[in-house]
């Protein structure tokens, strides 16, 4: 087995993101690569990050607060979330929309049908040419929120030229810009996205515009691989760097402690 | 002491439903949607209806194998680990059925003006977002009269008729939801929004049951006016405490609903035949599936 896979590289990634005492918004994403991805990952990072340099951090999902990582269900079925030990199972749905809106949560994570070069996310439809309806995508959920009101959301995708497109086809969730409208004019609490961990690079949206911009490149992977796989041409931080490899001790964590059946990191 | 007795049959209260009704649904993913409710929608065909949900998918697909489905407003359309709403999909791409998406924070403030008699309910999430520019008559941008702030004013939802599937009753509509539950959904506040409200429950209890334990009461009977006893009414979804998903139907609904003829042949087998206890039936009767399901293990 090598050192360490694209999905150990990925969670050390955004573990390194999150900080102690973050408050982690952790999705339910369905089935396959999208659960590893909207889960697998988000779970990981954060239990290498309560690990090593952010004890306090603690993650909401499911509509539990703090639920106990080391008990983790055996099947994801409804029974899994109605009898999982945790700290607090809030009252109702609107809670976890009141805590949004609110600005509670710090760290977020976002999966996409499409991303655009300003972070605008697409999980509602994707249209012909001619802006007709092609294919009825799942809905909006509260990812829209996410991008409004959490201090730092990570987005997690693989890169791929269909899902990283110049315009998304229809804003489900605003990142910082679409045609003349910039995020600035509506003083929204949150930020806007943060990053983009992706299995060849990581990326941000700190330089100039707000346009994507790769800020690390994974070990091995050259920036014309990277611009190859979107259908972009990103911008290029000016000091481009290697994404840090896991730590031997990290990987062994992941394997032996957090997810020694690959439950979270399947494929 | 309530005096009013409002137990009425699933075909009686699915009745009280016209042709072109705007309907809200409780329910959220894959929980306590209402199912065998919309199954006798189906039976009677009542069709032309604009259903509102939070996160629904199973109920609104089968109105929409059914060619019942007019409109749709929520927050998702879709069966989880088993992928989209299959009929529901094709629906929206043939142009059949009318969708408007709003988020949940989006939702969840029309459900909650409504509760209160309000007409709207301002909120951020949707600036910048072409949810905020799909529809005129439910979102509008406004500014903040103290702050300047920008904000959507969200179109409260004023449905006909509110349809939700809970856990136990007494005879008048005192709905009571179980001291451990999975709370993941906004019922209570889709109910204290509703103009006429149907509530489907797994059991009617005696109303000393009730007393005995009123703070569990979480739809009292002065918001209700009829009350269903409906076992597994959410079936193959879960009700939370109660049982669990049956994966197994819920993966053969899938798989059916992959063409329109597949999904037509779905309800011939499991809807089209007669009533809620025969539906059971199909999958052996109540007692089968709860042996199944591990309830009470």
């Amino acid at each position: 087995m090598s050192a360490y896979t694209t999905n150990e590289l990925m969670a050390a990634a955004i573990a390194r993101e999150i900080e102690d005492g973050d408050l982690i918004f952790v999705g339910v994403g369905t089935a396959g690569r999208a659960f590893t991805l909207a889960v697998g990952l988000p779970v990981v990072a954060s239990r290498i990050a309560q690990a090593s340099h952010a004890p306090d951090a603690s993650i909401y999902w499911g509509n539990l607060l703090t639920p106990d990582l080391s008990r983790m269900p055996e099947a994801w079925l409804q029974d899994a979330f109605t009898t999982w030990p945790c700290a607090a199972q809030l009252q109702e749905t609107s809670q976890k929309i009141d805590m949004l809106g609110k600005a509670r949560f710090d760290i977020s994570f976002e999966s996409a049908a499409q991303v655009d070069r300003y972070g605008n996310l697409n999980i509602t439809r994707l249209d012909r040419p001619d802006g007709s309806l092609k294919t009825r995508l799942v809905g909006c959920l509260a990812q829209p929120e996410h991008l409004a009101f959490v201090r730092k959301p990570i987005i997690v995708m693989d890169l791929d030229p269909r899902r990283f497109v110049p315009d998304v086809d229809y804003v489900t969730s605003f990142g910082y810009r679409r045609g003349g409208t910039r995020r600035e004019q509506y003083a929204l609490p949150g930020p806007g996205p943060q990053r983009v961990v992706t299995d060849k690079a990581v990326f941000d949206f700190a330089g100039e515009d707000n346009v994507m911009r790769v800020r690390s490149l994974h070990p091995g992977v050259t920036l014309d691989e990277v611009t190859a796989a979107m259908g972009f041409a990103p911008a290029v931080a000016p000091d481009l760097a290697e994404t840090p490899p896991p730590a031997a001790e990290t990987v062994e964590l992941v394997r032996t402690v957090i997810d020694p059946d690959k439950k979270l990191l399947r494929v | 002491m309530p005096s009013r007795e409002k137990v009425v049959s699933l075909r009686d209260a699915a009745a009280r439903i016209p042709p072109g009704a705007r309907v809200a649904f409780g329910g959220n993913i894959m929980r306590r949607q209402v199912n065998a409710f919309a199954r006798e929608l189906i039976r009677q065909r009542i069709g032309d209806l604009t259903i509102y949900s939070f996160a629904g998918g199973f109920a609104v697909d089968m109105l929409a194998a059914a060619g019942l489905l007019k409109r749709y407003e929520g927050v998702y359309a879709g069966l989880f680990w088993h992928g989209l709403a299959p009929s529901f999909r094709r629906g929206v791409e043939a142009g059949a059925i009318e969708v408007r998406d709003y988020s949940e924070s989006a939702q969840v403030a029309r459900f909650q003006a409504a509760c209160n008699g309000n007409s709207f309910m301002p909120i951020r999430a949707l600036l910048g977002t072409d949810m905020a520019k799909q529809d005129p008559e439910i979102t509008v941008e406004m500014t903040c009269p103290f702050t300047g702030r920008s904000y959507t004013a969200m179109r409260a939802i004023e449905p006909d008729f509110t349809v939700i599937h809970g856990y136990t009753a007494d005879a008048y509509g005192n709905v009571q939801w179980p001291l451990a539950r999975d709370a993941d959904d906004v019922d209570q506040i889709i109910a204290r929004g509703s103009n006429r409200l149907i509530v489907t429950v797994e059991r009617i209890v005696p109303h000393e049951e009730v007393k005995a334990n009123p703070h569990l009461t979480y739809i009292p009977s002065q918001w209700v006016e009829a009350v269903v006893e409906v076992p597994f009414g959410a079936h193959p979804l879960a009700c939370d405490t109660v049982h669990d998903e049956d994966e197994e139907a819920i993966r053969a609904y899938a798989a059916a609903g992959r063409t329109a003829a597949g999904a037509a042949d779905y309800l011939d087998k499991y809807v089209h035949v007669g009533s809620h206890e025969a539906y059971l039936d199909a999958f052996g009767g109540l007692a089968a599936l709860k042996a199944r399901l591990g309830v009470g293990r």
